[in-house]
C-alpha cells in the first residue's frame, strides 16, 4: 500500500498542490489529465526526483519521503523511449537486477524471460537504437517490470507511438503487467479512452490537484465537477450557460431547453453540459454547421447555435458542408447540469437512491 | 553561369589547397637539401634541382656536437601534453557533469557563473599569467620541471574540457541519469555506469582539443623551462636562433607537427557525423 | 557537508582557483610594487606603475597594432573559411580529402610553422621571392620592411587559423535544417539570394561564436610574431603581449609589467564584450 499525504512542490513550471491518495497493491491506477495538469510531477515527486515542500510518502506504513531514489523500490517508464544506449537489450533489462546484487547468470536468465514475455525474445543482443519505437518502449517496460518493484509507474508510455502500435500495446498492456500482483501500478495519460480502458481506478488531475477519483465508468457517467467532466470527455463536452426559471431550463438566449426527466434546481444560473451523444440530427433546434471531421468511423460536427457552440457525433462517414444550416434535437437524458461553482447538480427522476 | 561558378569554385579550392600544402612541401624538400642546394637560391625538385641528402634527418638522431637531439624534447612534449590533457579531461568531465546536473549555490554565485568562470579563462592572455606563474613555480622549486609545466597546462586545458563537456552533457537527457538511479545506482554510480560510457564522442572531441592546445603551446614552455625540460616548440625556436642549418630545422619541424596532423583525420570524421556542432555552440 | 554533487565539481574548481586565481591576485599586488631587476620583493609605491602605463606610447601603439592585426586577420579568416566551407559543403568528389587537408594547419604548432615560414619568406633564398622574380616582381623585403613584416604575419595567421573558421562553419552548415532550403527553392530563389536570405541568417549564431573565439585568440598573438619578426623591424610588428613580455621577462621589470598586463586584460575584456554585443545586434537583431 502506498499512501501519499499533502504532496506539494514548488520551483517548477507545474507544481503539485496538496495531493493526497492511498494506492493499493495489485491495482492499476490511471491518472488522467491534460498536459500540464501535474501528472508527471506527481510521479516524479513519488520517485524522489522532484523535491517536496510539504508532504509525506509512505510505503506500507513506512515513511520513505527522505529515502534516496535508488532505495525506493520503484520503477518508471518514460514517455520518451529511454533505454541505456550503450547496453544490449538483454543487458538493459538485466541492469536493475545486477544493481540489486544478482549475479550475471541469474540476471540474464530473468531478463531473458521478461523480454520473452514482452515479445522481444529474439532481439536480446541488439542495441536499443536498432529497434523500432514500439520495441524500444517494450524494452523500457521490461526493465521496469523485471525488478518486481513495489511501485511501477508509466508516464504516458504510449504517447510517442504511432496509432497502430499504440492500439496494439494498449491491448497487450493488462496481460503484460498481470504478473505484478505485488505492485501498485500508476499509469498517466492524456487520453480519456485509454484511462478508462486500462484503469481499475481512475484519478483525474487538473492544475496540480486531484479533482476526482473512482471507477472509470462511474466517473464518466457522473463527473463530480465541471472540470472533471471536461477532462474525461473525448470528443470534448460543450458547456453552454443557461438558467432555470419557474422549473424550466433555458439556454442563455432564452431558448427553452429540453429537461424531461431532469430534476431542476432552484431558479438561477446553471451551466448546461452537452456531450456529443446528447445531440442528434433532425429536431427543433437550428444551428449552422462549422467544421466537420472524421474520427474512425464517426463524423464529428461542430455546430453554432444562437446560444453557443456544441459538438454532435454521428455514426458513419457523412459529408456535412460547412456553412449550411441544420436542424437537430437535444436529448435531455444526456444533459448534465453544473452549478456556478462547478459542482455537478444533475439529478434525474429515474435515479434510485 | 553555373559553369563559370563551378570553374571559379574549383580554382579557389585548388588555390587554397596549394597554399595549405606549400609550407609542408617546402619543408619536406628543404629537409633533404645540403648546403649547396640552399645557398644557391630556392630549389624545388630533388634530383633535378638538387642532389638529395639525408643529413637533415640523421642529424636529429645523432648525439654529440654535430647532432641535434629531438628524442628528448619529443618525449618531454608528449609526457607533459598527455598528462595535462588526461588530468584536465578527468577533472573537466566531472565538473561539467556536476554543473549540468546539480544545483550549486555559494552566496550569489550560481551554476552559470561557475561555468562562466571556467570558460572565461580562455580570455586570459598567457602573458598576464606568465609572470605570477614564473614566481609561483620558483617558490615551489618547480621551474624547469615537467611537474611545473603540467600544473600550468592543466590551468590552460581545464577550461577547454569543461566547455566542450558541459555542452555535451546538456545534450544527454536527464532522464537517463534518473533511470539509472531508479534502477539502483547512486548519483556517482549513475555517472560512471551510464553517463560515462555514453560520452565517448564528447570525450574524443574534448580530448583532441586538449591535445592540440597542449602540444602547440609555446609561450608557457618558453617562459617556464630552460635546459632540464625542453619541449619541442621551445627547442626548435632555440635552434632557429642559433646557426642551425635549414635542413635540420625543416626535418625537426616536420616531426613535431606530424602527430597532430594525423588528428585532423579524426576531427574530420566527427565533424561529418555532425557531432561537432553541439560542442561548438 | 560534502554530498556527492561536490565530488563532481570541487576537484576542478579548486584546481583552477589554486592555479589561476591566486597568481592573478598576486599580479594585482605586484603591480603596486617597484619590483625589478635591481630590487626584488613587495614594496608599495601606490599607482605610479599605472601612471607610467598611461604615458607609455609604445604600449598604446602596440595595442593599436594588435587591434588592426586582429581585425584584419579574423575578417580574412572568416571570409575565406566561410567560402571554403561553402565550397566543400556539398562537394562529393574529393570532399573528404579536402576537409582533412584544410584542417591540418590549425593542428600544427604555430611557432614551428613560423620557423618554416621564415625560410619561405627569406629575401634571397626563399621560394616566394624566387617565384615572384619569375614574374618580374621583387625582391620583396618580406621581413625587413615594416609593411612586409606586417603582411607576413597576416599571411601566417590566415594560413594557421582559417581552418578553425572552416571547421566551425562547416560543422554549422552540416547541421542546418533542410526545410528553409526547400522553401527557398520553391520560391525560385537563386544561389546568391538563397545564401543571403537562408544560409547567412541561419549561420548567425555560429558566426558570432566563431568570430568571438577567434578574436579572443587573436588578441593574444605573440608566438608567431616572436619567431617571424621578433616584433621588428623596430617595433613594426610588436603586439601588446610581446611588449609586456619584453618589459617583464626580458627587462625583468616585474612590477611595471604586472600593471601593463592588468591594463591590457581589462581593455581586452571591455572591448571583447562590446564587440560581442555589437555582433549580436548586427547579426541576430536584424532578422527578428
Amino acid at each position: 500500500m502506498l499512501q501519499i499525504d499533502h504532496l506539494t512542490t514548488a520551483d517548477a513550471k507545474v507544481t503539485l498542490d496538496d495531493v493526497s491518495f492511498v494506492f493499493e497493491a495489485g491495482k492499476i491506477y490511471t491518472i488522467l489529465g491534460r498536459t500540464g495538469a501535474g501528472k508527471t510531477e506527481l510521479l516524479r515527486a513519488l520517485m524522489g526526483l522532484n523535491p517536496l515542500t510539504v508532504g509525506t510518502v509512505k510505503l506500507d506504513e513506512e515513511d520513505i519521503t527522505e529515502r534516496p531514489i535508488r532505495a525506493r523500490n520503484m520503477s518508471l517508464v518514460y514517455q520518451q523511449f529511454i533505454n541505456y544506449p550503450h547496453l544490449s537489450v538483454l543487458d538493459n533489462v538485466a541492469f536493475p537486477l545486477r544493481r540489486q546484487g544478482k549475479d550475471k547468470a541469474e540476471a540474464h536468465a530473468l531478463a531473458g524471460q521478461m523480454l520473452t514475455t514482452v515479445g522481444l525474445g529474439e532481439f536480446l543482443q541488439r542495441r536499443p537504437a536498432q529497434l523500432s519505437g514500439g520495441q524500444q518502449q517494450r524494452v523500457a517496460l521490461a526493465r521496469a517490470m523485471v525488478k518486481q518493484s513495489r511501485i511501477l509507474m508509466l508516464d504516458e508510455p504510449l504517447a510517442n507511438l504511432d496509432y497502430k502500435l499504440r492500439e496494439q500495446l494498449r491491448e497487450e498492456f493488462p496481460r503484460l503487467v498481470a504478473d505484478n500482483v505485488e505492485s501498485v501500478i500508476l499509469y498517466t495519460t492524456t487520453e480519456p479512452r485509454e484511462a478508462m480502458e486500462l484503469g481499475n481506478t481512475m484519478i483525474v488531475m487538473h492544475d496540480g490537484r486531484v479533482i476526482a477519483s473512482g471507477a472509470p465508468a462511474d466517473l464518466f457517467a457522473h463527473p463530480p465537477t465541471k472540470d472533471t467532466a471536461s477532462v474525461i470527455s473525448d470528443p470534448p463536452i460543450s458547456f453552454i450557460s443557461g438558467f432555470v426559471r419557474d422549473n424550466c431550463l433555458y439556454f442563455s438566449e432564452g431558448h427553452l431547453a429540453p429537461s424531461e426527466g431532469l430534476l431542476l434546481p432552484a431558479d438561477g444560473p446553471v451551466t448546461i453540459a452537452l456531450r456529443p451523444d446528447a445531440i442528434e440530427p433532425d429536431g427543433a433546434f437550428n444551428a449552422q454547421i462549422g467544421l466537420s471531421e472524421f474520427s474512425g468511423s464517426q463524423t464529428i460536427i461542430h455546430l453554432d447555435f444562437d446560444f453557443g457552440r456544441a459538438i454532435m457525433m454521428v455514426d458513419g462517414i457523412e459529408a456535412f458542408t460547412a456553412g449550411n444550416d441544420i436542424s437537430v434535437s437535444i436529448r435531455s437524458e444526456h444533459i448534465m447540469l453544473f452549478a456556478p461553482d462547478g459542482g455537478n447538480i444533475t439529478l434525474r427522476n429515474n435515479q434510485n437512491g | 553561369m553555373n559553369k563559370v561558378y563551378h570553374t571559379l569554385k574549383t580554382i579557389f579550392l585548388l588555390g587554397w589547397s596549394i597554399f595549405v600544402v606549400f609550407p609542408f612541401l617546402w619543408a619536406l624538400t628543404t629537409s633533404f637539401k645540403d648546403a649547396n642546394a640552399i645557398t644557391s637560391g630556392a630549389t624545388y625538385i630533388p634530383w633535378v634541382d638538387f642532389e638529395p641528402s639525408s643529413q637533415g634527418w640523421t642529424s636529429l638522431f645523432t648525439t654529440g656536437s654535430q647532432g641535434i637531439n629531438i628524442i628528448g624534447p619529443f618525449i618531454d612534449s608528449a609526457v607533459v601534453t598527455l598528462i595535462a590533457s588526461l588530468v584536465s579531461l578527468i577533472l573537466g568531465t566531472l565538473a561539467a557533469y556536476g554543473l549540468s546536473r546539480f544545483e550549486y549555490r555559494l552566496g550569489f554565485v550560481k551554476n552559470s557563473d561557475i561555468t562562466f568562470f571556467f570558460i572565461s579563462q580562455r580570455i586570459m592572455p598567457p602573458i598576464v599569467l606568465a609572470i605570477p606563474f614564473f614566481l609561483m613555480l620558483k617558490e615551489l622549486g618547480a621551474l624547469d620541471t615537467i611537474f611545473g609545466l603540467v600544473l600550468v597546462y592543466i590551468a590552460l586545458l581545464l577550461p577547454i574540457a569543461v566547455w566542450v563537456m558541459t555542452d555535451f552533457f546538456s545534450g544527454i537527457p536527464k532522464e537517463l541519469d534518473e533511470m539509472a538511479m531508479t534502477d539502483g545506482c547512486s548519483p556517482i554510480g549513475a555517472f560512471f555506469r551510464v553517463i560515462l560510457p555514453n560520452s565517448v564522442p564528447g570525450l574524443v572531441v574534448a580530448g583532441m582539443f586538449c591535445l592540440i592546445f597542449g602540444w602547440n603551446d609555446f609561450f608557457f614552455a618558453f617562459t617556464l623551462t630552460f635546459t632540464e625540460t625542453q619541449l619541442l616548440p621551445v627547442s626548435i625556436v632555440s635552434l632557429n636562433s642559433s646557426v642551425t642549418p635549414w635542413w635540420s630545422l625543416s626535418a625537426f619541424a616536420l616531426i613535431s607537427v606530424a602527430p597532430l596532423a594525423c588528428v585532423a583525420v579524426i576531427v574530420e570524421r566527427y565533424m561529418s557525423r555532425g557531432t561537432m556542432s553541439g560542442a561548438i555552440r | 557537508m560534502l554530498s556527492s554533487k561536490h565530488f563532481f565539481l570541487l576537484p576542478a574548481l579548486l584546481t583552477l582557483v589554486a592555479i589561476i586565481l591566486f597568481p592573478l591576485l598576486f599580479t594585482v599586488r605586484v603591480s603596486f610594487s617597484s619590483w625589478d631587476v635591481f630590487q626584488s620583493g613587495l614594496d608599495f609605491i601606490g599607482g605610479s606603475n599605472y601612471v607610467r602605463v598611461f604615458e607609455d606610447q609604445r604600449f598604446w601603439q602596440s595595442l593599436q597594432r594588435l587591434s588592426l592585426l586582429s581585425i584584419i586577420s579574423v575578417s580574412l579568416q572568416y571570409t575565406l573559411g566561410f567560402a571554403l566551407a561553402l565550397a566543400v559543403w556539398k562537394q562529393v568528389r574529393g570532399g573528404r580529402l579536402m576537409r582533412v587537408l584544410f584542417l591540418i594547419p590549425m593542428m600544427t604548432t604555430p611557432v614551428v610553422m613560423s620557423v618554416i615560414w621564415r625560410t619561405v619568406f627569406h629575401e634571397s633564398l626563399g621560394p616566394v621571392n624566387d617565384i615572384l622574380s619569375a614574374f618580374g616582381v621583387g625582391p620583396v623585403p618580406w621581413l625587413s620592411s615594416a609593411t612586409g613584416a606586417f603582411i607576413s604575419v597576416l599571411i601566417v595567421e590566415v594560413w594557421q587559423w582559417t581552418p578553425f573558421m572552416f571547421l566551425l562553419l562547416l560543422a554549422g552548415l552540416v547541421s542546418l535544417p533542410k526545410e528553409p532550403y526547400l522553401a527557398a527553392a520553391i520560391d525560385g530563389a537563386g544561389t546568391w539570394r538563397t545564401f543571403w536570405q537562408v544560409t547567412f541568417p541561419l549561420m548567425a549564431p555560429i558566426t558570432i561564436g566563431a568570430l568571438i573565439i577567434r578574436l579572443i585568440e587573436a588578441s593574444k598573438i605573440m608566438d608567431t610574431v616572436y619567431v617571424l619578426t621578433s616584433g621588428g623591424p623596430g617595433t613594426a610588428t610588436e603586439t601588446s603581449s610581446y611588449y609586456i613580455y619584453i618589459r617583464g621577462l626580458r627587462d625583468f621589470q616585474i612590477g611595471y609589467s604586472a600593471a601593463l598586463s592588468l591594463v591590457y586584460l581589462v581593455i581586452m575584456i571591455i572591448s571583447l564584450t562590446i564587440i560581442a554585443k555589437l555582433l549580436l545586434r548586427m547579426l541576430v537583431g536584424k532578422d527578428e
